[in-house]
């Protein structure tokens, strides 16, 4: 899977450009998390490009939001509206920010 | 009649050609039997879709509150007729299909049924959805779009055979596919814990997904004013899961997953005897019970903004238990998808919910593992756990000190080797109404089945005595009656059945009693047609019909009727011969697991068979045991009665609706005093019906004492042990090596549990009083005609009314007023505040 990663300020911009995250992309999705969350950085993972993603890719973003909460954090934003459903559903919504898009992702995460 | 739908017999011809052209792609003289079934269907549907879309915008425009009835069965039958005669059409495509050289009877009884149910549950919930369109209510039925509905039933040496009903194989006009409503269903997986939150926290990750596709049945109600839909959902595995496996080159993987997903509607109750189809019920359960919620919500957010109103605009009625995981997923969307919190969830939740009980026996009462649930559903469990956690607190509040009482009403049973969820414990708790479905049920849920409940919440519990659409199983099923009653009374009854009432003074009119068994003459000769051909027993339209039609079941004792069927042999054989010839029917299906109900069969069919061979009583009796039972042979059977049988064991039928389909085409009813009987007694007068047996409180009160001994009984009465004796020998096995003596064997030995020996002296008695009546027929056809005149209160009509005003809180349409046409404003009866 392609992630394009783009460093915005302080933030790495995280883009999966891969319609469905699931459990054929999972594990290569969570290494690839898992990697810069590991880095000094805080996180945004922009899922403008995600139609569907299942509870495997759900996890790797949970285990993803775990390492980066020592660095200040991860935001999620521009979700699809099943995207936002199936974070709901996981109650994920809970826990980590969601946010429309890219720019009140930033503000978010510059406060 | 709407302009953009014309119904004059040339219109509705040259619809059907026009689908025979643009739907079929052939020309009508062309086209098979099955063919022109489909071009008539589509010309119908046609007809039906605009009023469809007509009643949504009304109903969307007034705001209107919504009814879901919830239901694991829809037993809905034929549908072409009905949504003909709904519509008031039926003639003008009888006179429209002539003039292609077509029949439409004949044509409309190729139709295959949709047989969507097991019995009576299934049944009802389809006559509710007739009675609330006809009504102007705006109901919605929930459930499960089976690729195969209940098995299609052969008799083979005797035996029940099973084969599948794939009733919708070669496709079906009546459902309108909605894929772009799919929704989304989640399954398995378990509870992360992120962070510290309490009992409620976690994170439901590890989910597999369910795609549920909603396809409509449209629902005519009468008059074709309203129609509503039966909402069907078949499981589908997502499309996009399958192409991401099937680029992969896994083709075998992707297949595998798909029918593992699409199981979950392919088959009506599956069987249940092990872990695997207990999760495979569990899981239908859930799947169309969530699918049903998630639409609810969804539709209600489509015009309003806030969720706290909810229960002003929807009413849920829960049919048994089946989807009472309705109180744990409207919780979990509310909070975890809505996030609003608990109380305001749990108020919304009860009071939008509310359950009908259906069944007294303790081992038809669903419990599921908690182990099963954590494994299935483990956000639910987590919901369930914590309803019941506040639940004790509020038993303990109310009753401090008794722990006996807060383990007998806990949602969560611990007391056994491993934690079960009692379904209609979460049911009730989660409802603000609980009903039975018969007068002497709803005493019985109260005082016998969950007592405690009722001391706690009294004001929760109600009874709405069970009904049947008079549509289907009176003018539909019985059109040459129907006709009659519309020569005496005129037709406003078909609006109103109470106003059948009427006929009463017919009763005495000689000319009218004529007619009367003039009918029932025509229908039982074309009943013996049909008895011939399927169970090749032929039989005598003048003999006396004595019929028992249902599910086999040990409680609605077959044996009883069947073992008194022995006895009436056996008198003959001794000389004693009875005051008029019987031909005694039976009609039902087994459980395909359900042991003694499939003997049953058997030994029903090793009686017919050995007085058909005797030429001493075959003039006199005759016995057949006829295939395959469903809504289309019940029409047949129904009309053609002339005694129906209803002798289940007194408290253990929760109303029957069978009884009142009899009743109201004219048969007298022989029965106990249980379920709906009590209350058709007091309807029809005792006088007009055979009540005979042990009352529900001799029975607990013989099961409380230990106090029956059927093999007292036995030694005592020679009636009795002379037609247990003749099980001993070959009499009824000689050939077959199948031998029944442990018949005799489970009623003296087994305790006989449902006290059929107990009854049977009785019902021998009983039934000598129906053949001397019988003997004289206008003194039988006078009674009969009070049964229909007087069977005016189990009118489904009657029934949803009451749910209307005291449960579901929504308007009903005013039959006193003219009935209106499609553009008039309807008048409605408000219920009260």
């Amino acid at each position: 899977m392609h992630i394009d990663v783009q460093p915005r300020d302080h933030v790495l911009v995280l883009k999966p450009y891969e319609p469905r995250i699931d459990s054929h992309v999972a594990v290569e999705f969570r290494h690839a998390l898992g990697d810069h969350a590991a880095s000094s950085r805080r996180l945004l993972l922009d899922l403008s490009e995600v139609e569907f993603i299942d509870s495997s890719g759900l996890g790797a973003i949970v285990a993803a939001h775990r390492r980066a909460h020592e660095h200040g954090g991860l935001v999620i934003c521009a979700p699809s509206e099943v995207v936002l459903r199936l974070f709901r559903l996981a109650r994920l919504d809970r826990i980590m920010q969601i946010a429309k898009d890219v720019d009140e992702a930033l503000s978010a995460l510059s406060t | 009649m709407d302009e953009t739908d014309p119904g004059d017999p040339e219109s509705l011809r040259d619809a059907v050609l026009r689908h025979a052209r643009g739907t079929l792609g052939r020309e009508w003289d062309d086209l098979s039997p099955r063919e022109r079934l489909a071009a008539v269907s589509w010309a119908t549907r046609e007809r039906i879709l605009g009023r469809m879309l007509a009643t949504e915008r009304r109903w969307r425009r007034t705001d209107a509150k919504r009814v879901a009835y919830l239901s694991m069965e829809f037993l809905m039958g034929r549908s072409l007729e009905n949504n003909l005669r709904n519509l008031g059409l039926w003639d003008e495509c009888r006179a429209g299909l002539a003039e292609l050289g077509v029949d439409v009877e004949e044509l409309a009884a190729s139709e295959a049924d949709a047989a969507l149910g097991n019995g009576g549950l299934g049944r009802l919930a389809a006559c509710f959805l007739d009675a609330m369109a006809s009504l102007d209510v705006p109901g919605y039925g929930y459930g499960i779009n089976y690729e195969y509905g209940l098995f299609r039933q052969s008799i083979d040496g005797g035996w029940q055979r099973e084969r599948p009903d794939a009733w919708r194989a070669l496709g079906t006009p009546w459902l309108v596919e909605r894929a772009d409503e799919a929704v989304v269903v989640p399954l398995r997986g378990h509870i992360e814990h992120v962070d510290g939150e309490g009992p409620l926290g976690g994170h439901w990750l590890g989910w597999d997904v369910l795609v549920g596709v909603p396809h409509d049945m449209p629902v005519v109600g009468h008059g074709g004013r309203t129609v509503n839909a039966l909402r069907l959902y078949s499981a589908r595995a997502s499309d996009e899961f399958d192409i991401a496996i099937f680029n992969e080159g896994d083709y075998l993987e992707a297949v595998r997953r798909k029918m593992e997903s699409e199981t979950v509607s392919k088959v009506l109750y599956p069987p249940d005897g092990d872990e695997r189809g207990r999760e495979l019920r569990l899981v239908q359960e859930y799947f169309f019970t969530s699918c049903a919620i998630q639409d609810i919500v969804k539709a209600y957010l489509r015009d309003h903004d806030d969720l706290a109103g909810l229960p002003d605009k929807v009413a849920i009625q829960l049919n048994d238990t089946h989807p009472a995981l309705a109180v744990a997923e409207l919780m979990r969307v509310l909070m975890d998808e809505h996030g609003l919190g608990w109380d305001a969830a749990w108020s919304i939740t009860t009071r939008t919910l509310a359950y009908t009980n259906h069944t007294l026996l303790p081992e038809a009462l669903e419990c599921w593992s908690a182990a099963l649930l954590r494994r299935v559903l483990p956000r639910h469990l987590q919901i369930v756990e914590h309803i019941d956690h506040r639940f004790q607190g509020e038993v303990g509040a109310r009753f401090p000190g008794d722990e006996a009482r807060r383990a007998r009403m806990a949602i969560v049973d611990r007391g056994g080797h491993e934690p079960m969820v009692r379904m209609a414990h979460l049911a009730i708790v989660g409802s603000h109404s609980v009903n039975g479905v018969a007068r002497l049920h709803s005493e019985l849920v109260k005082s016998q089945l969950v007592p405690d409940f009722h001391g706690m919440w009294p004001e929760r519990f109600n009874n709405k005595t069970n009904g049947v659409t008079h549509r289907r199983w009176l003018a539909g099923c019985n059109p040459e009656l129907a006709a009659l009653l519309d020569d005496a009374l005129g037709t406003a009854w078909r609006d109103d059945l109470t106003l059948l009432r009427g006929l009463e003074p017919f009763a005495d009119d000689a000319s009218f009693r004529e007619d009367f068994l003039r009918i029932k003459h025509a229908n039982k000769e074309r009943l013996a047609t049909i008895v011939e051909h399927t169970a090749h027993v032929p039989i005598d339209p003048c003999s006396l019909f004595d019929v028992q039609a249902k599910r086999i079941h040990e409680y609605k004792r077959q044996l009883l009727m069947a073992l008194g069927v022995v006895h009436e042999y056996l008198e003959l054989l001794d000389g004693r011969t009875p005051p008029v010839p019987r031909s005694s029917l039976f009609a039902g299906k087994a459980a395909p697991g359900y042991w003694a109900a499939r003997q049953h069969i058997k030994f029903i069919n090793s009686i017919a068979r050995v007085i058909d061979a005797d030429p001493r009583a075959r003039d006199w009796m005759r016995v057949a045991f006829v295939p395959d039972y469903r809504v289309s042979l019940a029409e047949r059977m129904i009309p053609a009665a002339d005694l129906s049988e209803q002798i289940s064991t007194a408290g253990m039928e929760a109303s029957g609706t069978g009884n009142m389909k009899f009743a109201l085409n004219g048969a007298l009813t022989l029965g106990t005093l249980d379920g709906a009987n009590i209350e058709i007694r007091d309807e029809v007068g005792e006088e007009n019906i055979f009540i005979f047996g042990l009352t529900a409180d001799e029975v607990a009160q013989h099961r409380e004492r230990g106090s029956y001994r059927p093999r007292e009984l036995y030694e005592q009465v020679p009636e009795l042990r002379r037609v247990l004796d003749a099980l001993d020998g070959d009499l009824f096995s000689s050939g077959s090596g199948t031998h029944f003596r442990w018949i005799k064997d489970a009623l003296l030995d087994g305790g006989d549990p449902f006290f059929v020996l107990a009854d049977l002296p009785a019902w021998i008695v009983t039934q000598q009083r129906v053949g001397r009546l019988f003997a004289d027929p206008h003194a039988w056809a006078r009674k009969a005609v009070l049964n229909v005149a007087r069977m005016g209160f189990f009118s489904s009509d009657r029934t949803v009314r009451e749910y209307a005003r005291d449960i579901w809180h929504v308007p009903v349409r005013d039959v006193q007023a003219p009935r209106s046409s499609c553009s008039d404003p309807i008048t409605l009866v408000e219920p009260p505040s």
